[in-house]
């Protein structure tokens, strides 16, 4: 990366939710949902958090654009005038002109979308909470801002149901961008949309990257997406970030044996590829409940005695690389790009 | 003992519509497919080109307004004198005591939401012990030991305990499991398997394929895996057949449809595919325009607005059919048959 100035820089995030039971309600325990990460994000950049569910990536993602007030932790955020702010016990008001500068998208562009407001509404709302009282001079920007995402400028009266999946996809985009945002938070921006239209909005989403100089936060479980928009990734489990590092290097030289795990349990679509897979027993950790030691040690085929006892911390293993693993720079851990390369898709 | 070349299922240019009040979805269009014994084979599609409509025919539970048009299904039995028939399921009442026989026994189905196709209210255990005692001649005793054998068999821990568990104490995996366990207690030929996977995560889905995989080893059912994702066609099946708006596009050995795909829409979606091994960062291939809604279904090719390779004056004229283009390999395009002389 060319530009290595930090916009988003998390330490120590933590968020817990209270198990509340019986009449009096009384807190009997903690779901450690997001469980001290720490992870930064370069401006122009897409980093990636993948995981499985429950992993925490989305309760994390939510933290950061503060949907949620976090447990612990600090969330730095570089703000348009260069400033680093600690966002994560601002109060709603001091929060107010920082918000329209971290923007999201969401997952599922059927409920995502009121479906009583017109195009014009949904997208214009921003603009007008912000300020932008001229109504002239909003259906000016929301046309504008239509043509952006490849929707023509006619379908401003238009109200949601009378578009595809795909084309809803684009209309929470336009939303996201109404006010130059310079952060995008997009949750499973695509794993709800058809495959012939996933393409269609991962190429938009590389296209406004490019024009705009968006940075994208991308929270995804589809491995070869991640792979193919992302430029760094961090890989979650059970609340902790287990590994991080530039797409290419995850990819190429795992270092964690949850990272393995997951990459060879992708299904690729290419018959000649039937590989050996590994099949994790057991399944994800109870967030309510951890296991001892390192979370990750009952389902990991290389856990020794230390895994169960002592929790690893994230440390950095090569420039840009930090894994948490007691036996990381002991292990010969296979990637997916060790396989042949297929012939027959690309040709 | 069967002769193995013969299927066990042929669905022979099967149409089911549904008549609504707007008009009439054609889901499926005349669909054409065999089944054999100890193989797999893989439908794939995008939404509403008709794939879980075609396990429901099979099945003959198309809920209302929908009906079978069309086609034929048949089912291959083997009788006592130990000689093959062929049933016509098609022409069996939905409600008969013939199809209620099969229909779990012989084909069993597992659902794509684990969450919502077991009752909440019943055990696991008592769940499948109802399913096995409709069509097994078995005690309560019986059936409860063959429910924990089934349960260790797919492979959830502690099967005695599991037994008397409610399905809300179980995670999505492990629902999945049970289901596929209920579908199992009666020993079916058949396992058809509709998007088994899609609500997992992908290390649980990687389990269940391989849970697939081994019992379809171990007992030689056949299984018709129905999905959208290529990744998992390309993992288990032996054949498959590309469905869109309800019309078989291709079909063949899995090796062929994957490395010399013939029909433009398998060729576009297989490009359209991020791909581990992909180069990052660049445009993809994409398919212009979205799926027609199927109220407002194309004339003549149904893939013909969207196609690369379209012959204007032909692709939206005629209906292409199905013609063999290579060993098993079939393709319905216009690029490779001929056109026909006079319009239908």
């Amino acid at each position: 990366m060319e530009n290595e100035q930090v916009l988003l820089e998390v330490k120590g995030l933590q968020k817990f939710f209270p198990i509340r039971k019986g009449f009096w309600q009384r807190v009997v325990g903690q779901v450690r949902a997001v469980d001290g990460i720490d992870f930064h994000v370069y401006k122009g950049e897409t980093f990636g958090i993948v995981g499985e569910s429950g992993c925490g990536k989305t309760t994390a993602s939510r933290c950061i654009v503060r949907a949620l007030q976090p447990t612990a932790g600090e969330i730095r955020f570089r703000t348009d005038d260069g400033a680093m702010i600690d966002i994560a016990n601002l109060s709603r008001d001091e929060l107010q002109p920082l918000r329209r500068q971290m923007q999201m998208i969401f997952q599922d562009p059927f409920s995502s979308l009121n479906p009583r407001m017109t195009l014009f509404d949904i997208i214009g709302e921003p603009l007008l909470v912000n300020g932008m009282a001229n109504r002239g001079q909003r259906i000016e920007r929301v046309e504008e801002l239509l043509g952006l995402v490849g929707l023509r400028p006619e379908f401003l009266q238009r109200f949601p149901h009378a578009f595809s999946g795909g084309q809803r996809q684009r209309i929470g985009i336009a939303r996201a961008l109404a006010l130059n945002p310079s952060l995008i938070v997009a949750d499973e921006p695509v794993s709800a949309l058809d495959v012939s239209v996933q393409a269609q909005i991962l190429n938009l989403l590389l296209e406004l990257q490019g024009r705009l100089g968006l940075t994208y936060l991308f929270v995804a479980h589809d491995l070869s997406v991640v792979k193919h928009i992302c430029d760094r990734v961090a890989v979650m489990y059970v609340g902790r970030v287990v590994e991080t590092a530039a797409t290419q290097q995850l990819f190429e030289s795992p270092q964690h044996p949850y990272t393995e795990a997951l990459l060879s349990a992708v299904p690729q679509p290419d018959p000649s590829l039937r590989s050996q897979r590994i099949i994790l027993e057991g399944e994800v950790a109870d967030p309510a409940d951890p296991p001892s030691g390192c979370y990750f040690h009952p389902r990991c085929r290389y856990a020794v005695d230390l895994c169960r006892e002592q929790t690893p911390e994230l440390e950095e293993v090569a420039p840009g690389h930090a894994v948490s693993c007691h036996r990381a720079l002991e292990l010969d851990l296979s990637g997916t790009l060790d396989a042949p390369v297929p012939q027959a898709m690309h040709s | 003992m069967q002769n193995e070349h013969q299927p066990v299922l042929s669905v022979r240019n099967l149409k089911t519509n549904f008549f609504t009040d707007e008009g009439v979805v054609r889901a499926v269009d005349g669909a054409s497919f065999d089944v054999h014994l100890g193989r797999t084979l893989g439908i794939v599609g995008e939404s509403g080109c008709g794939k879980s409509v075609t396990a429901l025919s099979i099945l003959r539970i198309v809920p209302r307004p929908g009906r079978i048009v069309e086609g034929e299904i048949l089912l291959r039995q083997e009788t006592e004198s130990g000689q093959s028939q062929e049933v016509a399921l098609n022409s069996l009442g939905e409600n008969s005591r013939e199809m209620r026989s099969i229909r779990g026994a012989e084909i069993a189905l597992v659902f794509q939401e684990p969450m919502t196709s077991l009752s909440p209210v019943h055990t696991i255990g008592n769940q499948i012990i109802g399913a096995a005692r409709l069509h097994r001649q078995l005690s309560k005793q019986e059936a409860r030991e063959l429910v924990v054998e089934l349960l260790g068999l797919v492979g959830i821990p502690r099967a005695e305990t599991a037994v008397d568990s409610y399905p809300m104490q179980l995670s999505g995996g492990m629902r999945q499991r049970a289901l596929i366990a209920l579908a199992l207690s009666c020993d079916p030929r058949i396992l058809i398997a509709d998007e088994p996977t899609t609500a997992l995560d992908v290390t649980t889905q990687a389990q269940i394929l391989d849970l697939l995989r081994s019992l379809q080893e171990q007992k030689g059912m056949a299984i018709m895996l129905i999905t959208h994702d290529m990744g998992v066609i390309a993992e288990m099946a032996d054949q498959v057949v590309v469905m869109y708006l309800g019309r078989v596009v291709e079909e063949g050995p899995v090796d062929t449809v994957f490395g010399e795909s013939k029909h433009p829409y398998t060729q576009s979606l297989l490009r359209s595919i991020p791909s581990i091994h992909s180069t990052p960062k660049v445009q993809l291939p994409t398919i212009t325009g979205t799926i027609p809604h199927p109220y407002n279904r194309p004339a003549g090719c149904p893939f013909h607005p969207r196609c690369p390779d379209v012959i204007p004056g032909v692709c939206d004229k005629h209906e292409p059919e199905l013609h063999s283009v290579g060993d098993e390999h079939q393709v319905s395009c216009f690029l490779y048959h001929p056109v026909p002389e006079t319009s239908p």
